[in-house]
Order: structure tokens, then sequence, then C-alpha cells
């Protein structure tokens, strides 16, 4: 594994990435409700305990969208990826989980690995991760039963695979937005924000 | 000793050899005088060399015995040596042994010596033991005098001490019998004690019969006591018999009651379990109509909702109806918004362009307004400086005629003195002259002065005139940039608000996730949890709506009444039968129910009639426990007695009203000494109806 070398490789960067955004959507989804806390099963990763869904369906279908997008950030194709939940009575999307990505075009595959140690991304990690679980406090209730979905704004040029679609951004109609931290592997750059609708009491 | 013997052979051997030797020499020596000289010489040589060889072999043999007799010298050296050395070993044993001898022989003799020393010694010592036994001797020769004359002594004391004992023996008898008198004594003495412990026992006796007795008494007493009790007892439980005999003889009759009461009892119970059966089909009815009732809640609210949907779903088909686009699904309307969106961007840009073109053409406008007040300022300069030239041409044509007008006054003068030159009286003359020509030069030089300092003045004013022209020009140049200046920085303001305005927006946007739709695009995986939810939605709306169905029908096959239902539903609606039974028991108890009330109401208003009209009264209860009286012959309408009941016995007492407080005379009257209510009632009835009457 090019974590392990000293340095971190565009592939590298890639990985890490990834698996922040696999730990980060489970946070989200068990934070949020989305799926009953009992689906969830504590693992412990960036040396803090997360909890991670057990639900072979949600599973598989987070396994591909991971997969699809590691290959996405290896190309430097990928602009962001979000995280749409949405009411399912009113079909009104609720919250946005926005992740930004920067990724510097001039790490190529062949050149040398950047100088950043792995401990300092997992830190940069962890305090994301942390700001999200902290989120929850002045997000609004989800009252209703809510669903998910993952949509990715890649380039325009990309070729879309097979069992993916264009879709629409579902934006959120009078929304709030925050912004929450951000980190870096000096190849790609997370910036994170949280848009969510506004209630009529505040 | 051989040695010797031997060396005596070789002696005696080399002698005999040595005899031979010279016997030949002689024999030879003798032989030879016969032959002639040479052989004689020869001889004689021959004799030479003998005799040589015989000196030769004599000295060897001398050798030889020298060497024997040197090796027999030595070996009998040796052997002597040999001897000596046994001799002397031998001689130095004996020598040893004579000094061991000697040694012991001298310690022997020490010995002996300390043998002697200590016989003598001991001789001493006996000696001195036999003086000592001596003097020992002597002295017990002398305590043995001693003692003799000691044992006469003591023969003498025996003889005294004899007579004390005999002295004392007679003693010793007087005591004895004084002894035995008072062993008598004490006999006698036991015998009085032996008496007394036999009082002594029969006492002790005694006290041990009363103690018996004692203890035999308070049993006794105790027995008493618990016999009382017994008595009391049986007394009590006398007339508790007695109460009971005739407790007892109400038994058949309890008995009777008994009987009667197990029987309700149980025929309570059976009523009971009925009524309990009765209620729970009542329960369970009730329950399955609010089931039904919520089910037909449930049903309007989702056929509200339908309406809402359908409403929706017409005002998003009549969107595109309204707006004149050809829309049919929200992403035609999206791409209508991206649409508007890029033309807004078109004509922001184009809004930009004209914008920097003014800009551009301002500060074209700007930068040729200053060359332009250059421009003008020159040209007033220049006029100005025409002005001042043309000024300062007048001024010395001034000049020039004053210097004129002097050269003329000078010349005149000059003329008067050339024609004053003949005359004589030049003087005073002269002097008036050169007064009046000082007086004109001062004039002259005053008025200079006085020209100058008005020049200077009319210049520096000219100046000043200048200075203020220029600077009422900068002034207005200053006025007119200050104000370009000032709308130029409210614009570049304006601009920067919009700019930071747009960025926000833009940030915005990025934040609520817009994006540029020519460079990205928003892809998502067909098979993703919300359209797997809203797919699920939609089947549990339409089964929710296929139950709503099937729920109507039987909603309305129930309603007709009709017979077993044979839907496979999960509702468990009992025979319909019961329910019209229960139904028609429900309506014809409401139906006695309200019969019942009308009659009471009836009844009640007839009665409350009778009383108004038999007493006089219509009693109103007002409040609970107040009753309100109000008279036939009232004068006005408000005019009323109350009166509140105190104790659940009957009794009123009558509260203070407008009315009561004019009736004080017959309150106290009736109420306070008559006490009785009925008299004071008929009282006011009279009083009012005599009020009416005369009126």
């Amino acid at each position: 594994m090019s974590k392990t070398l000293k340095g971190i490789t565009l592939k590298g960067s890639a990985e890490l990435v990834a698996e922040f955004f696999s730990f980060g959507i489970n946070s989200i989804l068990y934070q949020r409700g989305i799926y009953p806390a009992e689906t969830f099963t504590r693992v412990t990763q960036y040396d803090m305990s997360l909890q991670l869904t057990t639900d072979a369906k949600l599973k598989n279908y987070l396994t591909n969208v991971i997969s699809q997008l590691k290959e996405w950030l290896f190309d430097c194709t990928v602009q962001k990826l979000v995280v749409v939940i949405t009411c399912l009575e009113t079909n009104e999307v609720l919250e946005r989980w926005q992740f930004d990505l920067e990724c510097d075009k001039t790490a190529k595959e062949g050149s040398a690995p950047r100088e950043k140690s792995i401990k300092a991304i997992q830190e940069e990690i962890r305090s994301v991760i942390r700001q999200i679980t902290a989120t929850v406090t002045f997000l609004p209730l989800l009252e209703t039963a809510c669903a998910f979905d993952l949509l990715i704004y890649t380039d325009k040029d990309l070729e879309v695979p097979e069992q993916w679609e264009e879709s629409g951004p579902q934006l959120i109609d009078q929304s709030e937005e925050v912004r929450l931290r951000s980190f870096t592997t000096t190849i790609h750059k997370v910036n994170s924000m949280v848009a969510y609708k506004r209630t009529n009491s505040t | 000793m051989d040695d010797m013997e031997d060396d005596t052979t070789i002696f005696s051997t080399l002698k005999s050899f040595k005899s031979l030797i010279s016997c030949p020499d002689r024999s030879l020596l003798e032989t030879e005088p016969a032959f002639g000289r040479s052989g004689l010489q020869n001889l004689y040589t021959k004799r030479v060399e003998l005799e040589e060889a015989a000196e030769r072999v004599r000295s060897h043999t001398n050798l030889l015995q020298l060497t024997q007799e040197k090796q027999q010298m030595e070996l009998s050296h040796k052997r002597a040596r040999i001897e000596l050395e046994k001799e002397a070993n031998s001689s130095s044993r004996d020598l040893q042994r004579e000094i061991d001898r000697n040694r012991e022989l001298l310690l022997q003799i020490r010995r002996l010596e300390e043998r002697e020393e200590k016989a003598n010694q001991a001789l001493n010592e006996q000696m001195e033991n036999n003086k000592a036994l001596k003097r020992n001797f002597e002295e017990l020769h002398k305590k043995a005098n001693e003692k003799d004359s000691k044992l006469a002594e003591a023969d003498q004391m025996i003889s005294e001490l004899k007579d004390e004992t005999r002295r004392l023996n007679q003693q010793i008898q007087i005591q004895e019998s004084k002894f035995s008198t008072q062993n008598l004594e004490i006999q006698a003495l036991q015998e009085q004690l032996d008496v007394q412990r036999k009082k002594f026992q029969d006492v002790s006796q005694r006290y041990q019969n009363l103690q018996t007795s004692h203890s035999t008494s308070t049993e006794s007493e105790l027995k008493i006591k618990e016999l009382e009790r017994r008595l009391a007892l049986q007394e009590q439980d006398s007339v508790i018999v007695k109460n009971m005999k005739s407790e007892v003889a109400r038994l058949p009759e309890l008995e009777r009651e008994i009987k009667r009461l197990r029987e309700e009892n149980t025929f309570l119970r059976e009523t009971k379990e009925n009524n309990s059966l009765l209620r729970e089909e009542t329960e369970g009815l009730r329950r399955k109509l609010e089931r039904m009732e919520r089910a037909m809640e449930e049903k309007l609210k989702v056929e509200l909702e339908k309406e809402k949907l359908e409403h929706e779903l017409q005002a998003w088909e009549n969107i595109g109806q309204s707006t004149g686009l050809n829309i049919r699904k929200p992403e035609d309307l999206s791409r209508e918004v991206i649409q508007i969106q890029q033309r807004e961007l078109n004509l922001k840009q184009q809004n930009y362009t004209l914008n920097s073109s003014i800009r551009s053409v301002e500060k074209a406008r700007t930068e040729l307004m200053p060359e332009i007040a250059q421009l003008r300022a020159k040209a007033q300069e220049e006029q100005k400086k025409r002005e001042n030239q043309d000024s300062l041409v007048r001024r010395l044509q001034k000049r020039v005629l004053l210097l004129t007008k002097e050269r003329d006054g000078m010349r005149a003068i000059l003329e008067s003195y050339d024609s004053e030159l003949a005359t004589s009286e030049y003087s005073p003359q002269l002097m008036l002259r050169v007064k009046e020509a000082e007086d004109m030069l001062q004039k002259v030089q005053t008025h200079n002065t006085e020209m100058e300092t008005q020049l200077s003045k009319a210049q520096e004013e000219a100046g000043s005139f200048k200075l203020q022209a220029q600077m009422k020009l900068h002034c207005i140049v200053f006025v007119f940039l200050r104000q370009k200046i000032e709308e130029l920085e409210s614009e570049r303001q304006q601009l920067e608000e919009q700019n930071n305005i747009l960025e926000m927006r833009l940030e915005r946007h990025n934040l609520q996730g817009g994006y540029d739709p020519v460079t990205t695009k928003v892809i998502h995986l067909q098979m993703n949890p919300t359209s797997i939810a809203k797919q699920q939605r939609t089947e549990e709306v339409e089964q929710l709506r296929v139950e709503c169905q099937r729920l109507r029908d039987r909603l309305r096959k129930i309603e007709a009444g009709g017979g077993m239902t044979t839907d496979d539903t999960t509702l468990i609606i009992p025979p319909s039968q019961e329910i019209l039974d229960l139904r028609k028991q429900m309506e014809s108890a409401e139906l006695k129910n309200q019969r019942l009330k009308e009659v009471f109401q009836k009844k009640i208003q007839e009665f409350r009639t009778a009383c108004y009209v038999l007493t006089g009264y219509q009693i109103d209860i007002t409040v609970e426990n107040q009753y309100r009286l109000t008279s036939v012959y009232a004068e006005h309408m408000e005019d009323s007695l109350l009166f509140k009941s105190t104790g659940p016995v009957g009794s009123m007492q009558l509260l203070e009203t407008d009315f009561s407080r004019t009736l004080t005379g017959l309150v106290d009257l009736h109420l306070f000494h008559q006490k009785s209510i009925p008299v004071f009632l008929s009282a006011v009835t009279i009083e009012l109806f005599s009020r009416q009457t005369v009126t």
C-alpha cells in the first residue's frame, strides 16, 4: 500500500479520501437517523469509534459508489460529492451534505510522493468527522421518514458508466448553509459544508 | 690386610723381577767380552742398545711397577681409607653410642638427682609434718587437758541440771493435774455445747417448718387468687353464655336469612356473568365502531391527499400552459430555469461590457478634462498678460506724458534761465525759480513715489487678482475634479458592493449546490436508496388505496345489513344480527330514557305550578342549597326571598335581599321570636296581598 511509504501518492490520496467518504457517509446516516441505530455496529477508525452499517443492501450500494468514486479521484475528474436527504412523504429535500473536491492535477501517476504524514491527515479527518457529529445539535430534527441519495458532480465530458444516470442537483428550497472544516492530502483537498431547509419557526 | 699381603706379594714379585733383570744384565755383560772390538762395539752398541732397551724396559717396568705400586698404594690407600672410614664409622658409631649412653647416663643422673631432691623435699616435708604433728599432738594434748577440765565442769553442771530436772518434773506433775482438771471442764463444756447444738437443730427445724408453711401459705394465696380470677371469668362467661343464649335463639332465623342470601348471591352471580358478557360484547362492538370510524377518517385523509397530489400535478402541468413553454416534466422546468439563468448571465456580461466601455469613455473624458482646463488656464493667463501689458503700456504712456511735461517744464526753466542770464537781477528770481524747481522736483518726486507705490500696489493687486483668478480657476477645477472623484468613488463602492453581493451569491450558489452546467454534470446511481424508498412509498400508497377500497365496500355491505361476508379480510366482524339486536336494545333504552325524562319534566312542572298556586310562592333553586321564593303578589319582578339550607335535617336560613330588608318587622317577629318560616311566609303573602288590594 502506498500509504505505508513515506509520502502521499495520487493513488494513496485517492484511497484516503475514499475511505473518509465511506466512514463519513456512514456517520451522517447514523447521526441523522436515516437508518435505525441498531443496524449499525461500532468500529474503530482514525483513533475514534465510528458507526458502520450492517445492512447488506446499503453496504453494497455504498461500496459500488465509493469504488467508482475512487477511480474518478484517481483521474481527478470528480468535483463534488453530495449526500441528499429527502423526506419521503413530501418528496422535499431536507438536507444536503456537500463535499467539494479540489484535485491538484500536477500530481500525476509517476511523480514523487508528497511530504505529508498520514497522522496529520488522519488528525484533520478526525476533526471533520467530529464536527459532522457536532452539527447534529443545531440541525433541525428529521421527524418524518427520510431516504438519502449520493450525487457526484463530475466534468461534463466524463463518460457515464452503466447503472449511472444524470440527475438534477436536488437543491433545497430556502436553505441555510453552514461551512465545516476541510482537510487536504496535498493532492486532494476536501471542503465540507451542510445545507438544511429553513424551518418556519426560525 | 689382604692388601698388605697383596702389596707384599707385589713387592716380592717386583723384587724377583728385579733380580732377574739384574742377572741377565750381568750375564749379558759377562758373555759378551769374547767378541772382538767390533764385535765389542757391536756388542757395546748392542749392549748399549740393550741397556738402553733394558733401561727402557726397566724404566717401563719401573713405570709399571710404580704404577702398580701406585695402584697398589692407591688400592691400599683406598682400603686403608675404607678401613679407616669403617673404623671411623664404627668409632663414630661407638662415639655416638657412647655419647648416647652418656646422655642417658646424664639423664639418669639428673633424674636421680631430681629424685634425690624430691626425696629430700619429701623428707623435709615429712620432717615438717612431723613437727606439725608434734605440735598438734601437743595442742591436742592441751585440749585434752582442757576438755578434761571442762568435763569436770560439765559433770558439775550435769548434777545441777539433774536437780533442776527433778524440780521441773515436779512442776510438770502439778501442771498435769491442772491439765486434767481443765480437761474435765472441757468435757463439761462440750456437753453443754452438744445440748446447745441440739437446741439449735430444733430451732432450725422449726424455722424450716415455718418457711415451708409460709411457702404453702403463699401458694395457697396464689391458688386463691387464681380461683377468684376463674370465678370472675366464669361469671363473665356465664354472662356471655346468657347473651349467647339469646343470640343462639336467633340462630334459626339467621340460618333462614343465610339461605335466602345465598340464593340471592347465586342469582346475582349469574346475572353478573351475564352482565359481564353483555358488557364485553358492547365494548367489542364499540371498538369495532371506533375502528370503522378511524378507517373512514383515514380513507378521507387519503382522499384528501390524493386530491392534493392531483392539484399539485395539475399545477405542475399548468405551469407549462401558463408560461406558454413546452413543459411536461420538472426537468423541462429546470431546463427553462437554466436557460433563463444563461440569458441572465449573457445580459450580465453585456452589462459588464457596457459598463467597461462607459468607464473607458469616462476615463478618456477625464483625461481630456484636465487638458482642457490647462488650455483654458493658459488662455486666461495670456489674456491677463495681455491686459497687464496693456495697462503697463498705458502707464508708460502716462509716464511718458508726464516726463515730456517735465521736460517741457525743465526746458522752459532752462530757457528762462538762459533768457534770464542776460539780466542782472537773477538771484531772487533764480532763487524763486530754484525754489519753484525744487518744489516742482519734490512734487514730481512725491508724485513719482506715489505713482510708484500705486504701481506696486496695482501690481500686487494685479498679482493677487491673478492669483485669485488662478485660484478660482483651480478651485473650479478642483471642485469639478472632486465631484468627479466622489462620483467615481461612489460608483466604485457600488461596484464593489455589487461585486461582493455577486461573490456571496456565487458562494451561496456553490454552497447550495449549484453548478455551471457547461463544465459539470450531476450523476447518481439509478438504484439509489431514495428512488427505492419512493418506489416503496408509491407501492404502499397503492396498497393503502386498495385496502381503502376494500374497506369501503365492506362498510357498504355492513351498512346494508347483509349476511356473512365472504371477503378474506383481517377484520373480525360478528354476525350482523347481534349488532341489530343490540342496536335495537340501545334504541329502546334511549327511547325509554327520553320518555322518562319527558314524564319527569311534566310532573315537575305540574307540581311546581301547583305549589305556586297553592302556597303563593314560586320556589326556584338558583344555586346549590339556595332557594329563591317569589311571591304571587310581588310588586316588582325582582322581589324575592333567599333561603339557604343548612345541614341535612332540612333547616333553612333566610339570606339578606333587598326585599327582605323591607320586611324587617315581619322577620323579627316571625323568625326571631316565633322561629317559624311558614308563618313568616304566610305573613308576607298577607302583607303583599293587603298592599295590592289597597293600591
